[in-house]
């Protein structure tokens, strides 16, 4: 192995890829999906959190710094029904309903106050997430003093619209995940292999003092760095790019490696462009299953664990997602350690078979 | 006694139960040129595959500037260029970053392109993509490419096969000026006649084996006669050509015949052709 051919040949490899039809399809591919699902399902048009509130009046010391907030856009509803109608069809995602008072007796601390939240059942994690901790700090700041244990407040909570459900754009984010990380790694490197042992020029490369394992590596590599960056692109497209960050550039690392040594395989076992695509016809519903039932939450998910792509998805979403950590998603990260290892060990023996099959024309 | 730059022993390979090359033995001094002929299909791109490191031998060993090519392939590969039988070029890169890359994987300090552009004619078109140059144009891309690194040894496979003669004569060139810089050339062609004009030896091969391997001049003399023809002048002024066999007992008593009853009106002396010569001893022709 010699990095300094690696580093020309992975040079020569983007040069090529950039101006090569393929190359650009599934580098844009993902993105202009993940634009088009955004436009259509609302998320970026509206990619400030909404929140909604009625205040039955006196209300305005606890309000107007919600209403300044820059991370949210507040909107104040004349009636109660009229916010209650907003959260339902998802055009505020948390609603406030302030009863008569609710600002002054926060201050003073002198009675139980009580007032009603209203949670699109539909509302992201990140939105959610964000509207509830803006509450709970302007709660404490109007309670000065106290702690959260303390405050003098009852919520009732109530959900609009249907419960426990999953945005579109959630629901689709697993299945333009894996093509992210599988169009750049998987098809770059078998494209440009295959390509290059019709053309020949894998012979006239290996009969210098390059090794095919150079070769096999320097376009691993890209496969490897442009999976890497798709999924990070998509995550961050998606607003997704969040959890730990190292556990989710390690996740993000090892489904790169799994598609980019699935590339060298396919692109060295195929005999041509057809024969690859017809094994690509083939595994495709292997490859892109779990995505594919994540867009039916009622789907079990054990039928998902039966594919290896599971594995990659799976936990960069729990990390991104829910705030999983290593512990959390160590099971899915031994299934995947295996699954590399176990191509890993096929790309050995299809590097000891290739170089007599390239001298007999293969 | 000084060391062969390539030694051949007992060199043998199949591609299943067909017998490419069948034993073969032969050695080639440093700078020679030795011409590989024979027909399609007889075995010189398999030895030339085994030389190089793409295959390897069935039997035997093959020793290149003193490196055994099974054991110590890179070491060889580092010190040989190859111009291949089919174009294998970048053809979505230009001449000049095709050069760059083989001279790059080299690890070639101060290559430069453009000079060896300017001995193989391709000067003023070293940016276009390879894509759009010729035939011609591609075969003298190839065989520049094989002498990036300035290489102690070429193997040219077939590197004028259907090419217009400028084109040739540009290859025969460069072959030239490799030989004389000390570069062993190994060229394998079925044309007879650029095998004649380059190789020092030239080595038949037939159904994988070796049949012959010589000079030019020795083969010709051993295995092919020569002969005069003379053309002379019949008594109603038509002409007619008489050949006197010549390195034969009565060669002398038919050429003094000869002058003494006919009337002369030119002679001219022939010899075989490699082509000739091959048939002669393989029964079949070198394009068959």
């Amino acid at each position: 192995m010699d990095m300094q051919r690696i580093w020309i040949l992975l040079g020569k490899e983007a040069r090529l890829g950039a101006t090569n039809f393929m190359g650009i399809y599934v580098l844009v591919m993902p993105v202009i999906i993940s634009l088009l699902i955004a436009l259509v399902f609302g998320d970026l048009l509206a990619q400030t959190p909404r929140l909604g509130v009625f205040d039955a009046g006196g209300n305005e010391r606890f309000l107007q710094p919600l209403i300044d907030h820059p991370s949210m856009n507040t909107t104040v509803y004349n009636s109660d029904a009229a916010l209650q109608a907003d959260v339902t069809r998802g055009a505020a995602e948390v609603g406030l309903s302030l009863p008569v008072g609710f600002s002054e007796a926060l201050e003073s601390g002198s009675e139980d106050v009580e007032f009603t939240t209203y949670r699109w059942g539909e509302a992201g994690t990140r939105s959610l997430m964000l509207l509830e901790s803006t509450l709970a700090r302007a709660l404490a700041e109007g309670s000065v003093g106290r702690g959260f244990e303390e405050l003098p407040v009852s919520v009732n909570a109530e959900q609009l619209g249907s419960a426990n459900t999953a945005t579109w754009s959630q629901r689709l984010l697993p299945l333009i995940l894996i093509m992210a990380i599988m169009l750049g790694g998987l098809f770059i490197p078998a494209f440009s292999l295959i390509e290059e042992r019709q053309k020949r020029t894998l012979v006239a490369v290996t009969t210098t003092p390059t090794s095919l394992l150079d070769v096999y590596l320097s376009k691993a590599l890209l496969g490897f760095l442009l999976s890497g960056i798709m999924s990070v692109i998509i995550l961050l497209l998606n607003r997704a790019f969040a959890g730990q960050l190292g556990l989710l550039l390690v996740v993000i690392a090892l489904g790169a490696l799994m598609s980019s040594v699935i590339g060298i395989i396919l692109g060295s076992v195929a005999k041509d462009m057809d024969t690859f695509m017809g094994i690509i016809k083939a595994l495709g519903i292997v490859l892109y299953a779990p995505g594919i039932l994540r867009i039916f939450p009622q789907a079990p998910e054990w039928i998902g664990r039966l594919f290896p792509t599971y594995y990659v998805m799976n936990p960069l979403l729990e990390v991104s997602q829910n705030g999983a950590r290593f512990a959390d998603i160590v099971v899915d990260i031994a299934v995947l350690a295996a699954i590399i290892a176990a191509l890993l060990f096929i790309l050995s023996r299809v590097i000891g078979h290739q170089q007599q099959q390239l001298a007999l024309g293969g | 006694m000084t060391q062969p730059a390539i030694s051949v022993k007992d060199l043998s390979y199949s591609y299943g139960d067909n017998l490419a090359v069948d034993g073969i033995a032969f050695d080639v001094a440093a700078g020679e040129v030795i011409g590989f002929l024979g027909p399609n299909g007889a075995g010189k791109s398999t030895v030339v595959k085994i030389l190089t490191g793409q295959l390897t031998p069935l039997k035997g060993t093959a020793v290149l500037l003193g490196l055994d090519i099974v054991k110590e392939r890179k070491q060889v590969q580092h010190q040989i260029g190859i111009s291949f039988e089919d174009t294998n070029l970048y053809e979505q890169m230009s001449a000049v970053e095709n050069l760059d890359l083989f001279a790059k994987l080299y690890k070639v300090e101060n290559f430069d392109a453009m000079s060896l552009l300017e001995k193989v004619g391709l000067a003023g078109r070293e940016k276009e993509r390879v894509a759009s140059y010729s035939k011609g144009m591609k075969q003298r891309l190839m065989v520049a490419r094989a002498m990036v690194s300035d290489p102690k040894m070429l193997f040219l496979d077939e590197p004028t096969d259907g090419l217009d003669p400028v084109s040739t004569q540009t290859i025969h060139a460069l072959i030239r000026g490799a030989t004389q810089r000390g570069t062993t050339v190994f060229l394998t062609t079925h044309d007879m006649v650029e095998a004649d004009k380059l190789s020092n030896r030239v080595a038949f091969i037939n159904q994988g084996k070796i049949v012959a391997l010589d000079t030019p001049a020795r083969l010709k003399q051993r295995f092919g006669l020569r002969a005069l023809k003379v053309e002379v002048e019949l008594p109603h002024g038509e002409t007619a050509i008489r050949e006197v066999t010549l390195d034969e007992e009565q060669t002398a008593q038919a050429v003094f015949d000869l002058f003494r009853n006919e009337r002369i009106v030119t002679v001219h002396s022939e010899e075989a052709t490699l082509e000739d010569i091959f048939f002669d001893i393989t029964g079949r022709g070198l394009q068959g």
